[in-house]
């Protein structure tokens, strides 16, 4: 058995995470708040950069792996969530972060974010929602808004947007969240949320792209994101006011946590061999005798 | 070599795997070799399928083509494969109102085959049992016809329905009784002579290529499996999933093989072991991550197990068309190992050291086989697991050492042997990325001319460092001797056949005296050229045997050394070479005789030209 020391290091601080390398995003680029936020919540959930693996996917975002501390993860387009889960079955131990946009996750690697959701891995996954591909210089996703002239649609996105909160709340999550990303403050809050979820939690986190994207602006954004969790009285276990809350109307864009079921038990709890085991796979590795499982075989 | 064959043949779902399962496990308890080869199609029910038994009591492990009893299920056995039947041969079957044709009755004469109804549904009626006892009925009706003792096949018929209560072991016993009977009747006195048994194969293990790999795996410290369902590949993902409680293992059936590859490769950077299979158009979907773990330096293992490609090809038929896409899948260059398995023991063995050599090299791992290999069912010696060892390589696991690591320990492009300290996620250590860009040793995207070059550089001096770790390939040879008659070099599965070949050469008056050897590559990446460079050298000829069009181990070889290996004998028709092909081809070029016709699929070319 191979026993991997965990970290026990103490209390980190923001600094923990400080990297050297310098970022190299846009100026008013929505991923300075996600990492800004991200790095707050693991810090106030006392996770230490050597307790985590945070995975990118490929994307502006992507280019954020070398931009803070902690185990890191740059994989390749779309395949983000597999990996992600496959890393956390492995050792259930650490928390497990993927971050996607919204090119990979609802075009290249749309199935796998439906059987994360299905499968309910204990994961977090973080959309960063730009509603464009900004990497390869502003091309429509599927999020981007029909109509839009984008980089290889000159005349205009001819396929409509898909609603990908509707999407989302079809595939019976447990946990949906959604932040922007100029509200360090709820993003921290909703990170925590949903690093401390029970199965796979989604979050939304809609983000400015200055170069790019001109109809879902940082104004726009601001002027429209209101927070469920603060006003009114809403019940986050509530599926149905959560989808119907979730929708687009143009005006008001509901975020905070909007659902989350913690009944439901993850994907590695629902595994009948793992039940009451205390080891992790990743520490099971040994030299295993056969020799009685071949006795059925003479 | 005494050696005989059985082939049962019915509809799929009928229970031909059944009756030779059951056969071929009763053989071997009584002191037979046994290689049981499937053929079926591509459905679920219909269609037409077999399995074939080849028995002696000389270690076997391939068919024959050519069999001494039919046993049917059904009439298309009889229009199917009555000219498998050799000469005194027993045709048993259950179609009491066939009408034989002219020709069939010409070849039944000719052939001085012994015809045995057994009329399954009458009998079944008589003894008042269900359908599914006609199994049994055809099973001790085909023991009947070998002579052997049906107390025997009570035995295993008493350990196998035991656990089902009296009454179904009573009923099965019935049908023992009474298939034996009237096979008995019905025979005339014919029956097929079986060798003399010889008890050492009795206490032996029977199992499966994809069994074998299995339980290999899980030897090995495999703790998760993730595939997806293909044919050759599934009976190992289904052999994993079955074992999966016993064994403690985390198993999923994921949502595609892009998922299966990254789930796998995810389980691994995170320091278990875990593998996953596919076959060739899965494997397709999968290179992308394969080139991943080149880049982020992650150990990793795929299991590709072939069929006849391209495109869906022949989903539940064998071949060996895959090995350039393993060695050249996926873009980008990196290091990385392919290896291939060949039977039952190498495909156990090999499974640890599949492991080893990921987490040694950090690295991708392809290992080969197929479906000759992942169905047939062989002969096994117990495993000795007194040898099997664990090496996980530059793999930091002590707190002090981990203590004292940078980030930039970890892609090091220093290391004179290209592979750098590893540790794993949750170490109390310094921390890194895993960067699939190009990165500094610590995993920072650095697209510097400088950088990339020694990554590049650093990551490819693995591949001359495991050349040099991995052994040469493996001689087998007949009569050993300054200058060798003839040198054969193959891989994967068809080493069964040659080396049944063999030895029928070294029982035959006429080619005893000759001095043959086979050269069987296991490791297929890095290639290893030298032993075989010498060896070609002695041999007045060097035949290259292949279950592909192009030759493509052949191809390897002259890319790396340049060696032209111009005779070649290969076969890509979905079927496994069988043991008398190879022997008509051997005799042909190793008398001087006439290439023979008498194997439309097999094609002898001497010419390098593919």
């Amino acid at each position: 058995m191979t026993l991997i020391p965990l970290s026990t290091t103490g209390s980190p601080t923001m600094e923990s995470y400080h990297c050297a390398t310098r970022c190299t995003w846009c100026d008013g680029c929505g991923d300075y708040g996600i990492w800004t936020a991200t790095k707050r919540a693991l810090t106030e959930l006392e996770i230490a950069p050597s307790q985590v693996l945070l995975c990118y996917d490929v994307g502006c975002h992507g280019n954020g792996s070398d931009k803070l501390l902690g185990y890191r993860f740059h994989g390749l387009h779309g395949r983000v969530i597999p990996f992600a889960a496959g890393a956390k079955l492995a050792n259930p131990k650490l928390p497990v972060i993927a971050f996607g946009g919204d090119g990979a996750s609802f075009s290249e690697g749309v199935g796998h974010l439906v059987h994360g959701i299905r499968s309910n891995y204990p994961i977090t996954f973080v959309l960063h929602n730009n509603a464009n591909y900004g990497l390869t210089t502003g091309q429509a996703s599927s999020l981007t808004w029909q109509g839009q002239k984008m980089n290889s649609s000159p005349n205009g996105m001819p396929e409509h947007t898909i609603n990908s909160m509707d999407f989302i709340f079809s595939l019976e999550p447990t946990f949906v969240a959604r932040s922007f990303s100029g509200n360090i403050a709820q993003m921290t809050r909703v990170l925590k949320a949903a690093i401390q979820h029970r199965g796979f939690a989604f979050v939304d986190m809609l983000q400015a792209c200055p170069t790019y994207n001109k109809f879902a602006t940082h104004d726009y954004l601001l002027e429209r994101c209101y927070d469920v969790n603060s006003e009114g009285t809403h019940d986050t276990t509530d599926f149905q006011k959560a989808r119907a809350l979730a929708q687009p109307n143009g005006e008001r864009i509901a975020t905070g946590i909007l659902y989350q079921n913690v009944e439901v038990p993850n994907f590695y709890e629902r595994l009948v061999p793992r039940q009451n085991r205390q080891t992790s796979a990743t520490e099971e590795v040994a030299i295993t005798s056969v020799k009685d499982w071949l006795e059925n075989y003479r | 070599m005494n050696r005989i064959a059985i082939k049962v043949t019915g509809a799929q779902g009928q229970g031909v795997n059944v009756v030779g399962e059951v056969l071929s496990k009763a053989l071997k308890r009584m002191g037979y070799c046994v290689f049981m080869y499937r053929e079926y199609m591509s459905l679920i029910k219909g269609g037409h399928s077999s399995a074939q038994i080849d028995v002696s009591a000389e270690p076997i492990a391939s068919s024959q083509a050519g069999v001494d009893i039919l046993a049917c299920f059904n009439h298309h056995g009889l229009e199917q494969n009555l000219g498998d039947v050799k000469q005194n041969g027993i045709v048993l079957h259950q179609s009491a109102d066939w009408k034989w044709t002219s020709e069939q009755k010409r070849l039944i004469k000719k052939m001085n085959m012994t015809v045995v109804l057994l009329p399954v549904e009458e009998t079944l009626a008589e003894l008042k049992a269900k359908p599914i006892l006609g199994n049994m009925l055809l099973t001790a009706a085909t023991w009947a016809l070998l002579g052997c003792d049906p107390e025997r096949l009570k035995e295993l018929a008493r350990e196998q329905f035991g656990k089902k209560g009296e009454a179904v072991v009573a009923q099965n016993l019935a049908c023992i009784d009474c298939g034996v009977r009237v096979a008995q009747q019905n025979a005339n006195g014919a029956s097929i002579k079986l060798p003399r048994a010889d008890a050492q194969w009795s206490e032996q293990l029977l199992l499966t290529g994809s069994q074998a790999m299995g339980f290999g795996l899980i030897h090995g410290g495999c703790r998760m499996y993730v595939g997806y369902p293909m044919t050759p590949s599934s009976p190992l993902l289904t052999f994993m999933a079955d074992m999966q409680n016993e064994a403690g293992l985390v198993i999923k059936q994921a949502e595609d093989e892009i998922t299966a590859a990254q789930m796998m490769s995810g389980a691994m950077l995170m320091g278990t072991r875990a593998a996953t299979g596919t076959s060739g158009g899965g494997f397709d979907l999968m290179t992308e991550t394969v080139s991943l773990n080149g880049i982020i330096e992650n150990p990793s293992l795929f299991v590709l197990a072939q069929r006849p490609g391209p495109a869906t090809g022949l989903p539940t038929w064998t071949g060996q068309g895959d090995l350039l896409l393993a060695v050249g899948s996926s873009h980008g260059e990196f290091s990385r190992v392919v290896l291939s398995v060949s039977d039952s023991d190498d495909a156990f063995h090999l499974m640890p050291q599949a492991f080893n050599l990921a987490e040694q090299y950090q690295t991708p791992v392809i290992v080969m086989t197929d479906k000759q290999i992942a169905e047939a069912l062989y002969t096994q010696a117990p495993y000795d697991e007194n040898h099997t060892v664990l090496q996980r390589g530059k793999l930091i696991t002590d707190p002090e050492v981990l203590k004292t690591l940078k980030g930039t320990d970890r892609y090091d492009s220093s290391s004179p042997d290209g592979v750098s300290a590893r540790w794993l996620p949750g170490a109390d250590a310094a921390t890194f990325c895993s960067q699939g860009d190009e990165h500094s040793a610590d995993g920072t995207v650095d697209e510097t001319a400088a950088n990339s070059d020694a990554q590049q550089a650093k990551r490819m001096r693995k591949l001359q460092t495991i050349r040099d770790a991995l052994p040469q390939p493996q001689l087998y040879s007949v009569n050993d001797g300054e200058q060798l008659d003839l040198l054969i070099v193959g891989w994967g599965s068809t080493k069964g056949p040659v080396l049944d070949a063999l030895r029928s050469l070294q029982n035959s008056e006429k080619t005893k005296h000759l001095k043959i050897g086979y050269l069987h590559y296991t490791y297929l990446w890095p290639l290893k050229t030298e032993f075989l460079e010498m060896l070609s050298k002695k041999s007045r000829r060097t035949l290259l045997i292949e279950g592909n069009r192009l030759g493509q181990l052949g191809m390897l070889i002259r890319m790396q050394c340049g060696l032209d290996i111009k005779r070649k004998l290969l076969k890509y028709d979905g079927r496994p070479f069988f043991v008398n092909e190879i022997e008509d081809f051997l005799h042909a070029v190793l008398l001087g005789k006439k290439v023979i016709k008498k194997h439309p699929t097999v094609h002898y070319s001497l010419f390098s030209k593919s």
